[in-house]
């Protein structure tokens, strides 16, 4: 500012000399003056020419000028009225090119150091801008009233949101000396403001609300202190989008490397009161330390506004949050410290409806470097359909280790038991930090008919109860190591081999083993509304393959089971055996036979079918011959064959039949 | 076509004809090595293109408005770019962001699991650009394409 009054004072010898030369040696007539540069840190002037007409006014031509990081080419200022003497430099009635429609006033008083800078236009709009240039002391005064905002825009550096509407009141009064500014205020309402940088990502509209900042300079530190209280209008800042109604008070000092947030408190809309400390790193652009607090906060609201936009996809992107918590997280040089949360009634819910937990209630404690516990308790939910039951888990925390020796959950009425659960974060291969787990389990036998009700399939009856061997994931497998075994239709199924690959990307693969022994026929048949099967069967698949849970290729191979046991199967059940093969490959069935009796006599069942690329090949009891297969080869009386004859039909066919045979079923036809 | 090559065979005889299908197996073997490629069935139906396939679709709806006011085009890539979002409501531009996200990592999905599906996961590229192609053709009118000279609206 001091140098800025220095070079003004310097111009005004230079010119007023001028003036004075050829005032006498050319009066009444037009006098030219060309001045080559002005030049001070703030501000600088390039190809200056002062036109003075006889008519007492004055146009000044800039070709450049620069002020601060802005350059403008090509100014233009016309005073209607211009008048220089040893006391007072003035221009009246004057315009600015860059400014259409509004008139401006200058004066620059030599002697007390003063300069006024008067721009009003229409509506009221007024800029006043005063200044005293003392020896020790300077100060600046702004005042707007009905102030355009746009006209700031051609001041700010295009990278920045710039101001596209709104008016401004209010005032700024800036201060110092001969080292500089010492102290800054501002009170400013703002109405109706908008802006927008140029990938529109940055971006408000009819922004309304007060701002007050106070500044004061001791040495080289700043103390300031801050308010904004946000009335209405809205606001887009990549990711975030947020809505009036928010107040915050902030002070702090910044030394002109570190900017410290002493103490702020933000009041969010509907979210609640978050207090937050920090110092940030200016010259390396880093948070160096930071504190956020907040109690009996909104999670409903805080989630959905200031942490969902982060998420872009996952689990937690399609989730609502609701109850309340308490937060308190510390961070230090790139890494969280500590956290304390405290969750109260809260609860969590997939928009797809795939899981939720309510009533969950907890206390955790965690610490960057030191061991911890939390509790987590919750009332209930439920997981792809089937209700959970109410449960609380304890789990050891140190670092970024998580265990839990025993969690039990209740499913129905069996539970699901996870023991050794352990959650770490490493780095792989590839060195990319990632969360790696694993468990072991069992789960204590559950109805089938209330699990298969619940999650919306055909009703099972039996049990369903398993050992879980380890289960591991590392960031993209979930591998099961060992047998996994399950008890269903009064026989067993055991799955080897186990694996999903991409377990919770976009295109999830399955693969593995199952190996079945001794289902029951009964059961199974009643359970599909198959007609009605007795006996019992083992069934191998192999090299199963799932993607997206479809299955895209396997080997499987289903047969009676070896031992005695009573083998029937009802004339229905053979009808839709027989439909199965469609309407180009009936099975030879003696139809004189299938009137008379409703159940028949077999020996042996066995169907295999080879899935590549969407085509089963088929075969049955005896794997070798062609041509004809046997499907079920009859004994005792009345005896039943089934025959086959396609060998190849494509799976989703396959499928298509299989419902309709089950689902025509469903309904019992009356005769 | 075909009549004519039937009445070359008979009037020029024999030794004509054996010429003539050298020639034939020799430029078809040419034209199959050029466009091992066009081998590729783009309608390939697995589990993991279904997927995708019906991602996409229910996500038609929610981009169509966009693709009509011009927000969104289609670029050369086949990707689909935002690219005007100064015309889309405050409210809406992060929920436009996810779903151009979205939408651009199935279509890289689709080209890759295609190209998977058909034995030739190194087809992926050509798979791409026959599909940005498409997207354009039939791009309706109105919506915003990108040309070699920059968008462009059909």
């Amino acid at each position: 500012m001091l140098n800025f009054m220095r070079s003004l004072i310097r111009f005004r010898n230079q010119l007023y000399l001028l003036a004075m030369l050829l005032s006498t040696a050319a009066s009444a007539s037009e006098i030219a003056l060309n001045i080559a540069d002005i030049v001070s840190p703030a501000f600088s002037a390039h190809g200056i020419v002062l036109n003075l007409p006889a008519n007492g006014s004055a146009d000044l031509h800039l070709l450049q000028l620069k002020v601060g990081s802005r350059e403008f080419r090509n100014v233009r200022l016309h005073c209607g009225e211009f008048t220089l003497s040893s006391a007072q430099l003035a221009c009246r009635k004057g315009s600015l090119d860059a400014l259409p429609g509004m008139s401006l006033a200058f004066t620059y008083d030599f002697s007390a150091h003063r300069v006024l800078l008067s721009l009003a236009a229409g509506g009221g709009e007024s800029w006043r801008v005063t200044g005293r240039m003392g020896e020790r002391a300077w100060q600046v005064f702004l005042r707007m009233r009905n102030a355009q905002a746009g006209r700031l825009s051609p001041l700010l550096t295009a990278e920045l949101p710039l101001p596209k509407q709104g008016t401004l009141n209010g005032a700024l009064r800036i201060s110092g000396n001969a080292s500089g500014a010492e102290t800054v205020n501002l009170d400013m309402q703002i109405m109706d403001a908008g802006f927008s940088d140029a990938a529109g990502l940055h971006a408000a509209e009819k922004l309304r609300g007060d701002i007050k900042f106070s500044a004061r300079r001791s040495g080289a530190v700043w103390n300031w202190q801050g308010n904004v209280a946000w009335q209405t209008g809205e606001l887009f800042w990549q990711p975030l989008y947020l809505k009036g109604g928010l107040t915050l008070n902030a002070s702090g000092s910044f030394d002109g490397k570190l900017l410290d947030i002493e103490q702020a408190v933000a009041d969010l809309p509907e979210a609640g009161r978050v207090q937050l400390s920090a110092s940030w790193d200016v010259k390396q652009n880093a948070l160096q330390d930071g504190r956020l607090r907040g109690e009996n906060l909104n999670l409903a609201s805080l989630f959905e506004t200031y942490a969902k936009p982060f998420f872009n996809k996952g689990i937690l992107a399609e989730s609502a949050l609701y109850g309340h918590a308490d937060v308190d997280v510390r961070y230090r040089n790139g890494t969280l410290q500590s956290l304390q949360l405290g969750l109260h009634d809260a609860g969590i819910a997939d928009a797809a409806q795939r899981f939720a937990l309510r009533g969950v209630n907890s206390e955790i404690d965690w610490q960057a470097d030191a061991p911890g516990a939390a509790t987590i308790a919750f009332a209930g939910g439920q997981l792809l359909g089937v209700p959970i039951g109410a449960a609380q888990w304890r789990v050891n925390m140190d670092g970024l280790n998580f265990d839990v020796p025993l969690a039990s959950l209740p499913v129905l009425d069996g539970k699901l038991e996870l023991r050794n659960f352990y959650m770490h974060r490493a780095e792989n291969q590839t060195g990319k930090p990632t969360w790696y787990w694993q468990f072991e389990g069992g789960l204590a036998p559950v109805s089938m008919e209330k699990l298969s009700r619940a999650a919306g399939w055909p009703v099972m009856l039996g049990k369903l109860a398993g050992r879980i061997p380890s289960v591991s994931y590392d960031g993209n497998e979930i591998n099961v190591d060992g047998a996994l075994l399950f008890d269903v239709f009064d026989g067993t199924v055991v799955a080897t081999r186990m694996k999903i690959k991409d377990a919770f990307g976009l295109a999830p693969v399955l693969s593995g083993n199952l190996t079945m022994r001794n289902l029951d026929l009964d059961l199974l048949t009643r359970t599909f509304s198959f007609g009605n099967m007795q006996g019992r069967l083992d069934v191998d698949v192999n090299n199963l393959q799932l993607q997206n849970w479809q299955p895209v290729r396997f080997d499987a191979r289903l047969y009676s089971s070896a031992g005695r046991y009573p083998k029937k199967i009802s004339q229905k059940a053979v009808q839709n055996i027989s439909s199965l093969g469609g309407a180009g490959a009936a099975a030879a069935i003696e139809r004189s036979y299938l009137g008379f009796f409703k159940n028949f006599g077999y020996d042996r069942i066995g169907w295999s079918c080879i899935l590549r690329n969407g085509v089963c090949e088929m075969g049955g009891i005896e794997q070798n011959n062609h041509g004809m297969y046997a499907i079920i080869e009859g004994g005792g009386i009345p005896a039943i064959s089934v025959m086959g004859y396609n060998r190849a039909v494509s799976w989703s066919e396959l499928i298509t039949r299989l419902k309709r045979v089950t689902q025509s079923n469903v309904k019992p036809v009356v005769k | 076509m075909k009549t004519n090559v039937v009445s070359l065979f008979k009037t020029n005889g024999v030794g004509f004809c054996k010429s003539l299908v050298k020639h034939l197996i020799a430029l078809f073997a040419l034209v199959a090595a050029l466009n091992a490629f066009a081998a590729a069935d783009l309608e390939v139906n697995t589990p993991g293109v279904q997927a995708v396939k019906a991602r996409m679709q229910a996500r038609h709806a929610q981009l169509l408005p966009y693709y009509v006011s011009g927000a969104v085009g289609l670029n050369l890539d086949g990707t689909i770019v935002l690219r005007d979002i100064a015309s889309v409501p405050l409210a809406a531009r992060q929920g436009l962001n996810m779903l151009v996200d979205a939408e651009n990592q199935d279509r890289d999905a689709l080209y890759a699991e295609i190209a998977n599906a058909n034995g030739h996961p190194e087809w992926q590229t050509e798979i791409r650009s026959t599909f940005a192609q498409r997207w354009i053709q039939h791009a309706h009118g109105g919506w915003w394409v990108m040309s070699g000279s920059g968008w462009v609206q059909k």
